[in-house]
């Protein structure tokens, strides 16, 4: 970074105040690069399904599976008043940034990650803002943030998902997924999962994907929209409540033959079977709208 | 066999919390589902509230006894009579099975989430009995119960504003405009709860807003921890 201070030799006897102005944050800004971000790579031999731990107040985190038996960390840290740390614990890899004293500016607190992992490996993830991209990780998932989106592709096994104001795109993943938050929107796409359930407060909630025979499907939340999208060839028993919204649906539903309900006490509320009712839909709302539309 | 009444079966259900089965309670279970359904939501709170951290520390007696004093002030619990009251039970120091509803409880922030499920129950045992009783009972419950919730809510929520002065400004704004939802939302299930006391969805709602706000003032305390 040397060069990075070379000044031409012709400027120095024109020297005046407009250069020296054009100088002057050019070397702060050589300087404040020189000081930047330490990229840091880092590589773990692990064992089938490992385990890897990651927390990060604030930045982007983004997880992608590869074939080799081995957790690559590449960390990018916002200042030098802060440290990432990883290490291998057994088939577990910690990773976490700290800070290097106790004062710390907020916007100091902050590293990037690209980390690779085995498919089968299994994620924790906790991150308060920016966010978190995980792909083609077949293992079980626990991500809680704060502000920050989460992201899932492909992703399989037992994924749960905490957020306060976070959204959450979870896109043709199977397996079970439990996902809550306040404020964040959820879009559940492509989805070949036997469990979905998702809560969220004043968010929207879109599902579109397949209702597996025996599957069950609650979507809830207090304000907002709720859509879900269906198939002609799809089979569900439906449960449709919203307190204080409305109710639109597309579907042709029948009287349920398999359980028995009740007639709404509060609320608009629709209860009935499409085809043959393989699968369990509730939809909750308390001032929100409930779609149940058919697919494009 | 002696049949009881629902007033009846819920003025011993403390005992029966503790294991007590008395076969007029017994056949009156069985053939009640109200009191059955009753004993289902407190054994699917009770069972829940064993699988809260073990790391946390016990509350001090004084909020068991302050929880038992509201729950005996609105009638939902009663000390049990001697006669009922088996020799084992009266001779063992006990909290009862209330506070062994909440074994563990957390950090005084989460105070707020175990008065939340007390309202829970306050409002499930609310739900048996005639209409004009149980509205009458719903109302008095919410002053009773939810009065001090609201209150070490509000404190939490008070001291949580200076715990994240230093943290990252997007998450300390996140948290703080989701807590303002949360209340609004709180305000609202409140309303429509006082406006229509049997609406079981829309007390579901309320219950779960104060655990929404007993969250996030847990979270904010946290980081408050993290940061201090």
């Amino acid at each position: 970074m040397s060069s990075s201070h070379f000044v031409p030799a012709q400027w120095l006897p024109k020297t005046n105040w407009k250069t020296a102005g054009l100088l002057v944050p050019s070397l702060l800004f050589c300087s404040a690069v020189s000081a930047g971000p330490r990229r840091q790579e880092q590589h773990f031999k692990v064992a089938a399904h490992p385990v890897i731990t990651i927390h990060n107040p604030n930045g982007l985190i983004t997880v992608k599976a590869w074939t080799k038996a081995e957790v690559m960390v590449i960390s990018t840290p916002a200042s030098d008043r802060i440290e990432v740390d990883a290490e291998q614990m057994g088939n577990r890899v910690d990773v976490s940034t700290r800070e290097l004293s106790d004062s710390v500016a907020p916007d100091d607190m902050r590293a990037d990650f690209q980390i690779n992992v085995p498919e089968d490996a299994e994620l924790q993830i906790h991150n308060d803002a920016g966010s978190v991209s995980v792909a083609n990780v077949l293992g079980d998932m626990n991500v809680e943030t704060v502000a920050a989106g989460v992201d899932l592709e492909d992703a399989a096994g037992y994924l749960s998902v905490k957020t306060v104001g976070g959204s959450f795109t979870c896109i043709r993943c199977t397996g079970r997924i439990e996902a809550s938050s306040i404020s964040g929107n959820f879009r559940l796409l492509d989805l070949r999962s036997y469990h979905v359930w998702a809560q969220t407060s004043s968010g929207n909630i879109l599902f579109n994907g397949e209702f597996l025979p025996n599957g069950t499907y609650s979507l809830k939340n207090y304000s907002g929209v709720i859509e879900l999208r269906f198939s002609p060839g799809d089979s569900f028993d439906l449960s449709a409540t919203s307190l204080k919204g409305k109710v639109n649906n597309e579907a042709k539903l029948t009287p349920s033959p398999h359980q028995r309900h009740f007639m709404p006490r509060w609320g608009n509320a629709l209860f009935g079977t499409f085809n043959e009712g393989r699968a369990k839909i509730e939809m909750t709302s308390f001032d929100g709208t409930i779609n149940i539309l058919k697919r494009d | 066999m002696a049949t009881i009444t629902c007033r009846e079966f819920l003025d011993h259900l403390e005992p029966w919390m503790e294991g007590e089965r008395p076969q007029d309670s017994l056949a009156h279970v069985r053939t009640c589902a109200n009191c059955s359904s009753v004993i289902k939501d407190l054994e699917a709170i009770h069972s829940e509230a064993r699988s809260w951290s073990a790391s946390e520390q016990d509350a001090p007696e004084r909020v068991w006894t302050s929880l038992r004093a509201q729950l005996e002030q609105e009638g939902l619990i009663r000390e049990t009579t001697p006669a009922r009251e088996s020799t084992a039970h009266a001779a063992a120091p006990r909290r009862g099975w209330f506070a062994g509803l909440f074994p563990r409880l957390p950090r005084p922030v989460l105070a707020g989430a175990y008065l939340a499920a007390l309202v829970a129950v306050a409002f499930a045992l609310s739900g048996p009995v005639n209409k004009r009783v149980n509205e009458a009972r719903w109302l008095k419950g919410t002053q009773i119960s939810t009065s001090p919730l609201s209150a070490q809510l509000n404190f939490a929520e008070q001291n949580s504003h200076s715990y994240v002065t230093r943290s990252n400004p997007v998450v300390a704004a996140s948290l703080h405009q989701n807590l303002a939802i949360v209340d609004n939302y709180i305000a609202l299930c409140e309303k429509s709860v006082s406006e229509d006391p049997q609406n079981e969805v829309a007390r579901d709602y309320l219950y779960e807003a104060y655990q929404q706000k007993a969250d996030l003032l847990t979270q904010l305390t946290e980081r408050g921890e993290n940061v201090q």
